[in-house]
C-alpha cells in the first residue's frame, strides 16, 4: 500500500491515543520507520501488521479500529492533502457518492502499484444508493462503513448504511446501501 | 464515410461537452451546455456572449464572424466578466445556417479554483483530463509538503545533534583545561623536589659542600642520573601533551646542522663510550644549515641516538649522517647502527606512545616507550616525517626529513651584544655580584644559594613577591632569580611592580619557576623579565646564564 495509508494509522493514532501509543504500535509491529512518505509503495503486510499491533496496544477490536480509520481517512488524512479535490467531489453527499467510482478510477491512474479497490453504484434513488465494493484486499468492509460515515459527517448529512452483501461469507463482492433524508425512515 | 450525427445523438453530444456554447453570426447565445450554465447563471439563449466572456488575447477586442472563421484551427481562451472563470475552447463552424459550436473545459491552475469559481468534478465530462491533472498536482503538493515536513524534522535533528555536539565540546574544552592545569601543577610539583636532587647532586659533586669519597660521589652520581632520567621523563610527558594540545609552538631559527649533530653526540657521548660504542659524523656540505626550531631539532636527534645506544650491543657502531636532498627539498638527518633490529610487524607500532616492543625489552633496555612517538611528532611539527629501515639482529636505520631549501640555506652571523661573549671566561663572579634569590621552597633557596655563593656570587633572599620588592629597594641587586609561583604575592605581579620603577628599569630579572606549561614563558616576559628558566636547572647553566646578563648590563 502506499504510504499514505501508514501516514493514516500514524496520525490516527497519534491523535486520538498519543505519541506513545503510537510507539508502542510501533514497536508491536516490529516497524522501525520515523516517516512514511506518502507516495512511496510499502508492503501491505506493514500496513496489516500496523493494525493488529494497535488492536493489540489500543484494546480495540480490529472491526472498531477499522471503521475507526475509515472515518479519520476521510474527515482528517484525505483532507490534509487532497481536501481540494475532495470537498470538489460533489456538492452533496448524493452526488459524490455517484462520483465514488469515477473518483477511484482517477485515483488508479496516478498510483501504479496502488491495487485501489473498484466501486460501482447501482439502484439510485432521489436519497438512496446502493454500493458496490470490489477489493483484492480481505476483511476491510468495516473500513468502507468508516469511509460512509465519515462522507456523511463531512457534508453534516445524517445518514445511515447497511451492507448487504458480504465477501467474507462468500459474496463476490460487499455491497452497502446508503440511504440519507427521507429514505433513512424506510 | 458515416457522419457523427449518425452515432450520436445531440443530448449525448450536450453529455461529452458540458461546457459547450452554440452562437449566431451576431454572437447571440443560441445553446450552452448543462454544466456551464450552471455557472454562469444569466448566460441564457439570447443573450449575447460578450455581456458574459471577453476574449482572452492580446491584441484582439472584438469578437465577430469574420474574426471567428478565421481561428476554428486555434485554441481561444475567454475570461468570464463576473467570475474568476476562464474557458479554453476550440471552435466548429456549422454551414446552413452558419451557427459557431464552442467546445472546451474550464482552465484551472490549482484545485483550490474549482470552488472560487463554483465547480465540481462531476460537472466535468469523463472523458476530460482536467480533473486527473488537478489530482496528479495536489498529489505532487503532498510530496512537496512532505519533502518541506522532512526537510523541517531533519533541520531540527540537525539543531539537536549540533548542540549535543556543542555541549559535549564544551565539556571536552572544560576536561582538557583540566589537563592541562593537572599537568601544569604536577610540572611544578614534581619539578620543585627534583631541583633540589638534581641541584644538591650537582653542588656535592662539585664539592660545594666538602670533598667526597670515592663511594660518596658514585651514589651522587647514581642519585644525579636517576633525577636526570626521571625529568625527561616528564619532559617528554609534558611535550607530548603540549602537542596533543596543538600548543606547542616552534621558536624557528637558521641553525648550522653540523653543530648540532655534534652537540647531540655529546649529549650521549658519555654512555656510548661506557658501552664502547663507537660514532662517527658525516655530513653535508650543502646541507649546513637548517631552518627549525634548534631545541626540538635537537630532541629528536638525542632521542634517536639514545635509543641507538640503548639497543646497541657493546663495541658496537652508531653513526649520524646528514644528506641533502633537493629533488624533494628535504635535509634527511639519519641515526644508524648495528643492533638489535626490529622485525617488519613491530615497525607499525613503534611510533605509538607508550610502546615498548616487548616486556622483555622493557626490563632489559630502561625507558617510557615515549622517545620515538614524541620523535615522530616533532618531526611532523616541522613539516616533515620519520622513517624507519631496519632487520632483526643486524641494526635499525631512523631517517628523519625535514622541509629544506637550498636557496634559503644560509647561516646568520651572531648578533653583537652579550651573545657573543665567552661567558666561560668572563668571571664577573670574581666581583662578588649581589643576586636575590626568590623561593618559599627552602630547600631551593639552600641550594640554589649555597652553589652560587660558592661561585662568589653574594646571595640575598626573599621568600615571597612583597618581601622581594622591599629587599629590592633597599639592598638593590645587581640581578634577581624570581620564582613565579609564590606566597602573598605571586612572582609575575612582583616583577610587574618592579619593571614599573623606572630606577630599576635595567636590573636583570630572572624568571626561575617550575611552571612550564604553555604560555608561562610568555606571561613572565610580558610582566617584564629578562629570561625564563625551568626548574630543574642546571646549576652550572644557571651561573652562564647570570653572568650574560651582567655582562649585557655592563655593555649596556
Amino acid at each position: 500500500m502506499y504510504g499514505m495509508v501508514n501516514k493514516a494509522i500514524q496520525d490516527l493514532v497519534t491523535i486520538k491515543f498519543g505519541e506513545d501509543k503510537w510507539v508502542a504500535v510501533k514497536r508491536k509491529a516490529g516497524v522501525e520507520i520515523d516517516s512514511f512518505i506518502s507516495n512511496d509503495s510499502y508492503p501491505d503486510s506493514l500496513t496489516y501488521g500496523l493494525i493488529g499491533a494497535a488492536t493489540e496496544v489500543l484494546g480495540l477490536s480490529s472491526d472498531e479500529i477499522l471503521f475507526a480509520f475509515g472515518e479519520f481517512w476521510v474527515l482528517h488524512t484525505a483532507k490534509l492533502g487532497y481536501g481540494d479535490l475532495l470537498s470538489s467531489a460533489g456538492r452533496n453527499l448524493g452526488e459524490f457518492l455517484d462520483y465514488l467510482p469515477s473518483f477511484h478510477v482517477r485515483v488508479a491512474l496516478i498510483f501504479p502499484n496502488l491495487k485501489p479497490p473498484r466501486f460501482e453504484n447501482s439502484d439510485r434513488l432521489p436519497e438512496q444508493i446502493t454500493m458496490h465494493y470490489f477489493s483484492h484486499r480481505p476483511g476491510l468492509s468495516m473500513m468502507v462503513l468508516g469511509l460512509f460515515s465519515g462522507l456523511a459527517k463531512m457534508y453534516d448529512t445524517p445518514a445511515t448504511t447497511t451492507q448487504t452483501k458480504f465477501k467474507d461469507k462468500g459474496d463476490d463482492h460487499d455491497e452497502f446501501v446508503v440511504r440519507w433524508g427521507n429514505a433513512m425512515k424506510v | 464515410m458515416t457522419s457523427t450525427s449518425t452515432i450520436i445523438d445531440h443530448e449525448q453530444f450536450r453529455k461529452l461537452f458540458p461546457f459547450m456554447f452554440v452562437l449566431d453570426q451576431s454572437m447571440k447565445v443560441l445553446e450552452i451546455g448543462s454544466a456551464l450554465a450552471r455557472i454562469v447563471v444569466e448566460m441564457v439563449p439570447g443573450s449575447m456572449l460578450t455581456d458574459h466572456f471577453k476574449l482572452y488575447r492580446v491584441g484582439q477586442n472584438g469578437l465577430d464572424a469574420e474574426f471567428l472563421q478565421r481561428q476554428t484551427a486555434s485554441l481561444i481562451v475567454f475570461q468570464a466578466i463576473k467570475s474568476n472563470l476562464f474557458l479554453r475552447m476550440q471552435v466548429l463552424l456549422v454551414k446552413n445556417p452558419d451557427r459557431y459550436v464552442f467546445v472546451g473545459s474550464p482552465w484551472l491552475r490549482a484545485a483550490a479554483e474549482l470552488k472560487d469559481i463554483g465547480i465540481v468534478l462531476p460537472d466535468f465530462a469523463l472523458h476530460d483530463s482536467t480533473v486527473d491533472t488537478l489530482q496528479l498536482q495536489q498529489n505532487t503538493n503532498v510530496s512537496l509538503r512532505e519533502a518541506k515536513e522532512l526537510n523541517i524534522t531533519l533541520e531540527r535533528r540537525v539543531a539537536d545533534r549540533t548542540s549535543e555536539l556543542s555541549l559535549a565540546n564544551a565539556e571536552l574544552s572544560r576536561v582538557m583545561q583540566s589537563k592541562d592545569d593537572f599537568l601544569s601543577a604536577m610540572s611544578h610539583e614534581l619539578r620543585t623536589p627534583l631541583n633540589a636532587i638534581l641541584g644538591l647532586s650537582e653542588s656535592l659533586c662539585e664539592g660545594v659542600y666538602g670533598g667526597l669519597t670515592d663511594k660518596q660521589s658514585k651514589s651522587i652520581n647514581t642519585i644525579a642520573e636517576s633525577g636526570h632520567h626521571l625529568l625527561s621523563l616528564i619532559n617528554d610527558l609534558l611535550d607530548i601533551a603540549k602537542i596533543g594540545a596543538g600548543k606547542m609552538d616552534l621558536d624557528w631559527t637558521n641553525s648550522n646542522l653540523e653543530d648540532l649533530c655534534k652537540s647531540s653526540m655529546r649529549f650521549i657521548s658519555g654512555l656510548a663510550s661506557k658501552k664502547k660504542i663507537s660514532i662517527s659524523l658525516f655530513t653535508d656540505p650543502i646541507a649546513s644549515t637548517i631552518h627549525a626550531d634548534q631545541r626540538r631539532l635537537k630532541q629528536i636527534l638525542v632521542n634517536l641516538l639514545s635509543n641507538a645506544v640503548k639497543f646497541t650491543e657493546a663495541g658496537g657502531h652508531i653513526s649520524l649522517q646528514t644528506r641533502s636532498n633537493p629533488e624533494r627539498n628535504a635535509i634527511e638527518i639519519s641515526v644508524t647502527d648495528n643492533g638489535i633490529g626490529i622485525s617488519n610487524s613491530d615497525i607499525e607500532r613503534l611510533f605509538r606512545p607508550f610502546t615498548q616492543l616487548d616486556s622483555k625489552l622493557s626490563r632489559q633496555y630502561a625507558g617510557t616507550g615515549l622517545g620515538l612517538s614524541l620523535v615522530l611528532q616533532l618531526a611532523e611539527l616541522h613539516g616533515g616525517s620519520v622513517e624507519v629501515k631496519s632487520e632483526l639482529g643486524k641494526g635499525s636505520c631512523f631517517t628523519v626529513s625535514l622541509p629544506w631549501s637550498e636557496s634559503k640555506s644560509h647561516f646568520p652571523q651572531p648578533a653583537p651584544g652579550y651573545k657573543n661573549l665567552d661567558i666561560s671566561t668572563d668571571r664577573v663572579a670574581a666581583k662578588g655580584p649581589l643576586i636575590l634569590l626568590v623561593d618559599d621552597n627552602e630547600i631551593n633557596l639552600s641550594t640554589v644559594g649555597d652553589y652560587l655563593r660558592a661561585q662568589d656570587f653574594c646571595v640575598i633572599l626573599a621568600r615571597n613577591g612583597l618581601e622581594a620588592i622591599q629587599v629590592v629597594r633597599e639592598r638593590k641587586p645587581q640581578l634577581v632569580l624570581m620564582d613565579i609561583q609564590l606566597p602573598v604575592m605571586d612572582g609575575i605581579d612582583a616583577i610587574s611592580i618592579l619593571r614599573a620603577d623606572p630606577t630599576l628599569k635595567s636590573l636583570p630579572i630572572l624568571a626561575l619557576t617550575s611552571r612550564a606549561m604553555v604560555g608561562d614563558r610568555e606571561r613572565c616576559i610580558e610582566a617584564g623579565a629578562n629570561d625564563y628558566l625551568t626548574k630543574p636547572v642546571q646549576l652550572k647553566q644557571l651561573t652562564h646564564v647570570i653572568l650574560s646578563h651582567l655582562n649585557h648590563l655592563k655593555i649596556k
